[in-house]
């Protein structure tokens, strides 16, 4: 009876209460809208790093007086039950000269490994007395493949030029000549500076961390073991903050709805005091007073919320495939999570918004609002 | 018991410049099924007494006993109570809930008392009946003339069998004609126990009371029994 009541008199004033309404719908859309795009851009990014999630990268432990990894070390690595791949990496800095000179880093790796890591530009990625030459370092030597350079003094002939890459976390070849292990360890000596582990399945991460620890560190901090989660971990952290923050600015918007659903229930008040003098005078506790009018509120907040938490994957759609391009992430849990915390915190904010009107007419004395004309 | 008890009731109101004394010392007893008119001319203290009576309000001064109950002990809830569930309220505007239907109107101070949808059902029926506006049950109050609508009214003022009626001015926006059915009902309805307590200054509705109390500046002047 008091939902019904509740609904007749926000019919009896339906332009008023249709944009009352409208302010929610439009303020849980905000909310909801960027919570989505958020989510799908915060996806969009990291599927560019989905690769590194399983990544873990094994580095002599600098603080224990370890500058290398030997190969002891490194055999009881391999023995590892988690491990989808591994490749050892050699790295040193070291004077090049061809008709200039520079200083650039320098990775000893595995041919094959090579290989599957890095695509050539022109040439054939090949070891055996050459060199592979990054594309920055090429471009600021002039070298081209077939060109001669020394590193240390040792000579090397530029067998491929390779493809600029993006930023990474591991090893960075763009300003970097790579030669073979073998002839790494002519000019450097030996060991390895870095191994970098994928490991089969995101949860065998820890896994493996607690194996090396183990078997390798029992008895000493041997090697530091770095999970590239971590790193998206926190890319992700820093996603969710901004996105709070996105969402804290469409919060104005809700807030603005609240303050129009308190000034419709505050005319409505007013205009009604008779008829609450009359529901007092035939036995209406205070407390139905009170929750006749919450209920208008309610009412007037489940309906814009429902309709805006619709709307927000609409404009989610839409926000997202104009500023990320991808929108396969749109409709998905998390999308449905922050509709659904819009529409809390429109029906939530509602409330909060008729609170103070309905107590105001619960407490408005009987006789003074039946004298009211 | 009786229906109603005032003893001494002293009522004033206080503004920031000025008092008004509305009622000044004032007794009267109304006995369980009696009914009596309170007459005056305006501002003779006829709403005052009615507001204190009807449990809206409590007296500055002296007691206020309604069924054995002292009004000034009492908590706003345990007044809304004792309204709800012992007064019936009949007032000159009718004053329905404009988007209730009649059935609804009628239904309320059921619902506030939290009787069940049955049973409240069967107690529109039983007073729609009583007072012929059994057809109108579905219409809006506009819908109505202002006969029907009194007349709604009055079965509203009954949804819970109360012990008194408190009727102010019932009569005084209708035809004589309307308002004469209005008054048949509530007599039918003190034939039936009810306690009426009728609020008016027209000298007609006198041969309905049994008994008459006039009022004159926040006094009793004169109680007569009927027909004098």
């Amino acid at each position: 009876m008091y939902l019904q009541m509740a609904l007749r008199n926000l019919g009896r004033a339906k332009v008023r209460s249709i944009l009352a309404a409208i302010g929610v719908i439009i303020g849980v859309t905000a909310i909801a809208s960027i919570g989505i795009f958020g989510e799908s851009l915060k996806n969009a990014v990291l599927e560019n790093f989905k690769d590194l999630a399983n990544e873990v990268i094994i580095s002599p432990s600098r603080t224990h007086g370890y500058t290398v990894i030997d190969e002891r070390t490194l055999m009881k690595i391999e023995k590892a039950p988690y491990i989808a791949e591994i490749i050892p990496v050699k790295s040193a800095a070291a004077e090049i000269t061809s008709k200039k000179r520079t200083i650039s880093t320098v990775y000893g790796l595995d041919e094959d490994d090579a290989r599957e890591m890095f695509k050539a530009e022109s040439g054939r990625i090949s070891f055996n007395g050459r060199c592979v030459v990054g594309k920055m370092l090429a471009e600021a030597l002039e070298l081209r493949v077939g060109s001669k350079i020394y590193v240390n003094g040792k000579l090397f002939k530029v067998s491929a030029i390779l493809e600029a890459e993006g930023a990474r976390f591991d090893i960075n070849p763009n300003y970097a000549v790579i030669i073979s292990q073998e002839d790494f360890d002519k000019i450097f000596g030996d060991g390895y500076d870095m191994i970098i582990v994928k490991v089969k399945s995101i949860e065998d991460v820890s896994k493996f961390k607690e194996y090396v620890e183990s078997s390798v560190n029992y008895k000493e901090k041997v090697v530091d073991v770095f999970e590239m989660k971590s790193i998206l971990e926190r890319i992700e952290k820093a996603f969710a903050q901004i996105n709070l923050f996105l969402m804290a600015i469409a919060g104005v918007s809700l807030l603005v709805a609240g303050v129009s659903i308190l000034n419709v229930m505050l005319m409505s008040t007013i205009e009604r005091t008779k008829e609450i003098g009359i529901l007092r005078a035939i036995g209406a506790q205070r407390s139905d007073v009170l929750k006749i009018f919450l209920y208008e509120a309610l009412i007037l907040g489940v309906f814009g919320s429902v309709i805006g938490a619709c709307l927000s994957f609409v404009a989610g759609y839409g926000i997202t495939s104009l500023i990320v391009g991808k929108t396969e992430y749109v409709f998905s849990l998390s999308s449905a999570l922050y509709a659904f915390f819009g529409l809390f915190f429109g029906i939530f904010t509602a409330l909060i918004s008729g609170l103070y009107p309905a107590y105001r007419a619960s407490k408005l004395d009987p006789i003074v609002a039946l004298r009211f004309e | 018991m009786k229906a109603v008890e005032l003893r001494n009731v002293t009522k004033v109101y206080k503004t920031k410049y000025y008092e008004v004394v509305a009622l000044r010392n004032v007794n009267l007893e109304v006995e369980l099924g009696e009914f009596i008119a309170v007459m005056g001319p305006s501002g003779s203290g006829k709403s005052t007494l009615l507001n204190l009576v009807g449990c809206l309000d409590k007296p500055t001064k002296g007691e206020v006993i309604i069924k054995g109950k002292r009004t000034i002990d009492l908590s706003d809830r345990e007044l809304t109570k004792l309204r709800r569930d012992e007064i019936g309220f009949i007032f000159q505007q009718y004053n329905l809930v404009p988007t209730l239907t009649v059935e609804e109107n009628i239904e309320l101070p059921m619902v506030f008392k939290g009787v069940s949808k049955e049973m409240r059902e069967r107690r529109v029926k039983e007073l729609a009946e009583k007072l012929g506006i059994y057809d109108l049950l579905e219409r809006k109050p506009a819908e109505l003339s202002g006969g029907q609508q009194q007349r709604v009214a009055i079965a509203r003022a009954l949804a819970n069998k109360p012990s008194i009626l408190l009727c102010d001015e019932p009569t005084g926006n209708l035809d004589s004609k309307s308002g004469e059915m209005v008054m048949e009902a509530i007599r039918e309805m003190n034939e039936e126990g009810v306690t009426v307590i009728l609020v008016t200054h027209d000298e007609t509705l006198k041969r309905y009371a049994e008994r008459i109390v006039k009022l004159r500046d926040g006094m009793i002047v004169d109680v007569s029994p009927d027909g004098s």
